[in-house]
This record gives structure tokens, sequence and C-alpha cells, in this order.
């Protein structure tokens, strides 16, 4: 396994000739498939244990995978960093309740559904990829206005988008239940559902990565003045990524209702929205490769600092650390990490079979 | 790559090592698993009540056991989370857990009882008062061992006409919670009876919990013609020791009326001389029950734990091993559908906290023997009990 500065171009083979069709993806397609291969292990490794409560561990990593990939397609492309993605989480996950509560049930709790959602009652991947549409137009208006900002006055305003979406699904009663629990959703425990939606999310990742959209955006992120010249319309290129990763993360947020199978919309909010991006931070945030393995790494942490909470016995002794420790540990080695590694683990390197590392 | 190579394989050997723990359920005992907080906000509210369960489990377990057999107790951790609450659930569950113990909230017990009822298992709310808690919410396997909220609205309103000749009241809600909106339920649905019969609701208004002032509804409360006889006040801890501070310094003297929420000594010096207020409790702490046994419970948890019994939330605990095992002693069984059919057989069932009834529409307590604490300069104790003379209506407690 090694690296190389994914989609950019070398220097001798710059415009003189055109690329064969399908040149970059070729080139680049091991990336997915890799971190597809890793998922799919791990999901494989989890069924072989037969363990109910590790089952449902993965099925939350396979989640965030989704959630913290769908972040990347925005801030690892556009270089913003966005704190309003969980805000589309949200709206994926309360879109998918709508969907797929049984309409007995939801005529009590959500009266206010139009009458056309009361009755439908759809299954669980056909929801959530409403879900996901629902998402992704909501992240295409709302960044229809955001996009044309730039830097943190961009950042500010992603976060006023998840305090008013917040805000919004808090109090609307008869839609949203407001801040009680939204109950009923069909609850989905097998893993292979959340590996597809990884998985998926993966692949459009790495699609629009390598699309002429993810490129100019790349290009404005690096170069804002020279991409401007060259002819990329920069609020355009962005607005493309943040629809897109905006339908990710409604996509994530649709896996989460349904791994759960209680939606709040305190859920949804700052604990999730750093914890996303941490994890994004840590694994490298320009990389496709650190975003799901920032999420595996930091997730099989928390797991085994739970584990040592819940105590380890060793012989007839049990060690175990004091409880709420595993946060403070989780933010000692991120910021061990980050001090070592101020790109991230991967940094802005792609992981791929072949050793031709290139540089920039 | 050596260091990403590391990496991964490390995480593989940590998800491995987590997947190892061993399955725990041999035939010569029951399992009762607690998948309830033992850190984050809610442990202040799991951990007493889970205390008082245990004193049960090892009274059966010095007693012989249930069927003959030990009850041995597992529990895991939901960290106050949903998503670890959901975990918490299955691994009780792997773990071989007959009855499944979920945290005294609703929204984050939920999860974990979920997951109870989806292995088709018993689950139990340690203290919720939602009616979501059971059969509504959860399911058809899924119980809560405390009685609603809207209860105690009922049972104060009724109290107060009947045994204090209260003829006005106000009603004053803080919309935070949904516990809030139950107790405030309750009331709205037991006041028309009362008005019947003479009684006069002269006014509500509401606030929200973290409201640093209310003084504009206490204005409106000063305004009235005459002070009303009693403010039913909805709220919840910790928004209401700022309310009845502000209430009592307006000079308003009324009777105020809570719910169980406010139970306790702890906030008083807050609030110093607090009179003519009242809660209903399922026991109290205060050393003056009028059952013997209540104290020999509170002397008990005290020895086990240190602590006297910090509010009335301890109780329900004991209750609920109770009347679990009772109906497995009877279903002669831990079969969840067996329990469930005996479970929904009490009526009335005496507990050490009250009778408890389960039925098949309502896997909570509509009617409750409450005791009523009257704090009197700044000091609680028991003044009466009081049950109400109806149960509260399945309407009156699902949303419309």
């Amino acid at each position: 396994m090694t690296t190389v500065t994914a989609p950019t171009l070398p220097d001798e083979l710059a415009p003189r000739k055109k690329p064969p069709r399908f040149w970059l993806a070729r080139k680049t397609i091991m990336t997915p498939i890799l971190l597809s291969l890793l998922i799919v292990v791990i999901a494989c490794l989890t069924v072989m244990t037969g363990s109910r409560p590790l089952n449902q561990a993965v099925i939350d990593v396979f989640v965030r995978v989704t959630l913290v990939v769908g972040l990347y397609i925005f801030i690892g492309n556009s270089g913003l960093l966005s704190f309003g993605h969980i805000g589309f989480t949200c709206l994926g996950a309360y879109a998918a309740a709508w969907l797929t509560i049984s309409p007995m049930m939801k005529k009590s709790a959500l009266p206010g559904l139009p009458a056309w959602l009361l009755d439908t009652k759809l299954p669980y991947w056909e929801s959530a990829v409403f879900a996901a549409l629902f998402a992704g137009l909501a992240a295409l208006i709302l960044g229809k206005v955001l996009m044309r900002l730039s830097g943190i006055a961009a950042s500010i305003a992603t976060f006023a988008v998840l305090a008013m979406i917040n805000t919004v699904y808090s109090n609307w009663e008869n839609v949203t239940g407001a801040t009680s629990s939204v109950v009923g959703i069909p609850i989905v425990r097998a893993i292979w559902p959340y590996v597809i939606a990884a998985v998926v999310a993966i692949f459009i990742a790495w699609a629009h990565a390598i699309s002429r959209a993810g490129l100019a955006l790349r290009a404005a992120r690096d170069e804002p003045t020279a991409a401007a010249a060259s002819g990329v319309d920069i609020p355009r290129e962005r607005l493309v990524a943040f629809t897109i990763s905006g339908a990710v993360t409604g996509l994530g947020g649709a896996m989460m209702a349904h791994s759960i199978g209680v939606v709040t919309p305190d859920t949804f909010y700052l604990g999730l929205t750093f914890i996303t991006l941490s994890m994004l931070v840590v694994g490298g945030m320009s990389s496709l490769s650190g975003a799901v393995i920032g999420v595996v790494l930091l997730s099989a942490l928390i797991q085994a600092l739970r584990w040592f909470e819940a105590g380890v016995p060793i012989g007839s002794i049990t060690l175990a650390l004091p409880k709420g420790l595993q946060e403070i540990a989780l933010g000692v080695i991120m910021i061990v990490i980050l001090a070592f590694r101020p790109a991230g683990l991967i940094g802005n390197r792609e992981i791929t079979f072949f050793n031709r590392n290139r540089h920039k | 790559m050596a260091y990403l190579r590391s990496f991964i394989a490390s995480a593989f050997a940590l998800v491995f090592a987590i997947g190892a723990h061993p399955a725990t359920a041999d035939d010569g005992e029951i399992v009762v698993g607690f998948a309830t907080a033992s850190s984050g906000f809610m442990e202040a509210y799991d951990k007493p009540a889970e205390d008082a369960a245990m004193i049960r489990i090892d009274e059966i377990n010095a007693a012989g056991g249930l069927l003959g057999k030990k009850i041995k107790v597992v529990s895991a951790d939901t960290k106050s989370d949903r998503a670890e609450g959901a975990k918490a659930g299955l691994s009780v569950i792997d773990q071989g857990a007959k009855l499944v113990v979920v945290s005294c909230d609703y929204d984050f017990g939920a999860p974990a009882a979920l997951a109870a009822e989806d292995a088709g298992l018993v689950s139990f709310f340690l203290c919720a008062e939602s009616v979501k808690a059971g059969i509504q919410g959860v399911g058809p396997h899924s119980f809560s061992a405390s009685v609603l909220a809207a209860v105690q609205g009922a049972t104060m309103a009724e109290w107060a006409f009947k045994d204090k000749k209260a003829k006005t009241f106000y009603r004053l809600l803080d919309t935070w919670t949904e516990y809030n909106k139950g107790i405030c339920d309750g009331f709205d649905w037991m006041m028309p009876k009362l008005e019947a019969q003479g009684a006069k609701l002269v006014g509500q208004d509401t606030f929200k919990n973290d409201d640093a002032s209310i003084a504009a509804q206490i204005t409106r409360i000063k305004s009235l013609p005459q002070e009303p006889d009693a403010i039913m006040l909805c709220t919840m801890m910790p928004g209401a020791v700022s309310a009845i501070k502000q209430i009592r310094a307006a000079g308003i003297n009324s009777m105020i009326l809570n719910g169980s929420g406010v139970d306790g000594s702890y906030w008083l010096s807050a609030v110093p001389d607090l009179s003519n207020f009242y809660t209903p409790v399922q026991g109290s702490i205060y050393g003056d029950d009028p059952n013997p046994e209540v104290q020999k419970f509170n002397a008990t948890y005290k020895k086990k734990t240190g602590t006297d019994p910090s509010s009335q939330y301890v109780y329900p605990g004991y209750s609920m091993i109770d009347v679990w095992a009772k109906a497995v002693e009877r279903a002669k069984t831990t079969d969840a559908d067996a329990v469930v059919s005996e479970l929904e057989k009490m009526n009335a069932e005496p507990t050490l906290f009250g009778p408890r009834t389960f039925t098949k529409e309502l896997h909570h307590q509509n009617q409750a023997r409450y005791l009523i604490v009257e704090t009197k300069n700044g000091k609680p104790s028991v003044v009466g009990n009081w049950t109400i003379s109806e149960p509260v209506p399945m309407d009156a407690l699902v949303k419309k």
C-alpha cells in the first residue's frame, strides 16, 4: 500500500495532449475500492464475532463514515470549514422518520404533516434515498446563498444554518414533535445496509473529486485567483460540492435514524458536529482516505477506552479507568496526533496499490 | 506506509478484543440487565433507583432466589447518550438478560428499551413518567416503574380542593419538558370535574425553565382581584427553585402545588422558611413515612450507599424488581410473554410504595396512592395521602 498525490496532473502530461478517456478514473479508482474493502472486511469480521453490541458499535462507525465522507466532499475539496452539515443530517433523519413510521403512529405524534406524507410508509432503503434527496435539495437552496461567501464568513454562516435548522426542528411541534423523541422508526440491525451506504458515499465522493467540478473546486481551493482567472466559477463549483455533500450527510442521517430508532433534534447538534469534524481533521481534511481512516481509528480508540472504562479483567483483579476518562483521553490523543501531523494522519494523500509517488 | 499498516492492524486487534467478551448466562441463575447511565448527567437519576433495585434483588437472593435460581446482575453504561444506550441495551441482552432495566427518562431509555423489545424481552424504565414509556412509545413488553406525571397534577388538584378546601386555582406551566406538560395535563383533566363542584380556575400562564425572571407572570397573578388559593406549578429542577423564590418574594402566599420532581430537601436552603408548599411522593425520605417498612428500607439504603435517599425517585427501582419478580414467580418462567401476561393481571398489587396496576392498554400507573408532603417553615413532612377518585383516562394522556 502506498500513496500518491491523487488527482493532480503530473507536469509532463500538462495540457499539450488530451489524456485518454477515463484516464483519471483509472488512475485513482484503487482508492475507493481499497477503502470499501476496508469497510467490508470490518463488517465481515464483526459478523463473524456474532456479538450484538459490537455489531451495533460497527454500525455506528459506518454511519459516521457516511457522515464524515459527506463532510469531506465539501470541506476537503473547497477548503472551507462547514459547521452546518449536521443540520442536513437532521433533515435526512427526520425525513426518514416521516417516511417510515407507520401512518397510525404518525397521525397521533406528528399530526401537522401533509396528508400524503401521513399515509406514506416506505421501506427503509427507499426512504433513505428520498431523505438524501431532500437534504440535498435543502443544501442546494441554502448553498445558493451561502456559497457567495468565503473564508470565515462562510464557516460562520454554515454554523448559523445548523442553529437555524435545530431551532426549527426543536419547536415545530406538529411536524417534528419538537424536543420530544420521535419513535416508531423501524430499526435495522443488519450491518449490510450500513456497509452499502458507506460504500456508496465513498464512491460518490471519489466520483465528485475526479469530476470537472471537483477538480475545478480543488484548483480554487489552492489558488483562488488563478482558478477564477482560468474561468472557474467558484461559487458554482462550491454549490455543486455543497449540494452533494448535503445529500450524503442526509443519507447518513437517515441511516442513523434507522440504527437507533429514535430521533430528537439535540442528537444532531454541536456534539455530533464536533465529533465528525474532529474525525475528519484527525484523518486528514483534504483526503478521502483520511476521512474514512480517521473515523475508523478514532472510533476504535473510543471503543477501546470505553472498554477500559468498563474494566478489563486481568487475573482475579479488574482494572478500570475512572468513568468519563474516555472523553479526556480522546481529546489528549487528538491533540498529540495533530501536534505531530498537523495535516492529519493521512495528510492530503490517498491510499492506492501502486508505488507511483509523484511530487507536486 | 508502515505506520498506516500498524494503525490498521491495531484497530483490528482492538475491535477483535472487544468482540471477545464472553457471554455469561448459565442455567443456575436469572440475569437482570441494567442498561442505565453510570456516567453523564442521567447518572444522578439512574443511580439511586438502581441502588434501590439492588436492595430488592439482594433480598430476593437472600430468601432463596427466584424460581430457585439466584438473580445475577449485569450492567452496561449508556453514558447518558442515546446511541450508546442502544449499545448498552444490546450488550446486556447478549449477556443473557431476561429483564432489561433502562434509564429513568423516556428519551434516554428508549433506545435500550427498543433493543429489548426487538429481542422479545421485558424492559422496565426505572422512573420515567411519560405515557410513552411503555406500550405507546416502545412496545407490548415495555413497562415503567413510576407513576404518570398526569396523576401527580390530578392528585394535587383534587387533594387541595377536597382536603384543603382550596376554591380558586391558578395554573403556571413551565413548557420545558414533557414531564412538566404531563403534570399540567393531569391538572387540566381534573379541573373541570372540580369546577362542577365549585372550584374555579382563575388564570393560567406559562414560562420557560431557564427564564431568569418570571416577573411578568407574577404581575399577572398579583393583578387578580384576589390572590388564588392554590397555584399549580408544573415545573422541575433547576428552574423550579427560582420560580418558587420569585413567587414568594413577590408576597404571594397561595398554596403551591407541585409534581414529585421537586421532592428532596437539598434545595430548600435556597428559599428560606418556605411554607404552604405541597409535593406528592410515593414514599417519604424525611423519616416519617407512615409505613414502618419504608423506614426500614430507608435505613437499608443508607447502610448500603452511605447516604439517605435524596428524593422519592429512589423508590420506583425497588417496586420494579418487586412486581417483576412476583410476575416471574406466578408465570413460573422468565419467558417474556408469560411474564407480561402476569404483570397485566396485576390489579392494585400491593408494594411498599403503594398499589400497582398494569393492563393490556397501559403499562404505567394512571392512578396511584400518593403521600402529600407539606413544607412548613422550610421543614418537609408528610401530612396525608391521596388517591385520585378515578384513573386518568387514556385520551387525557395521549395527545389528540
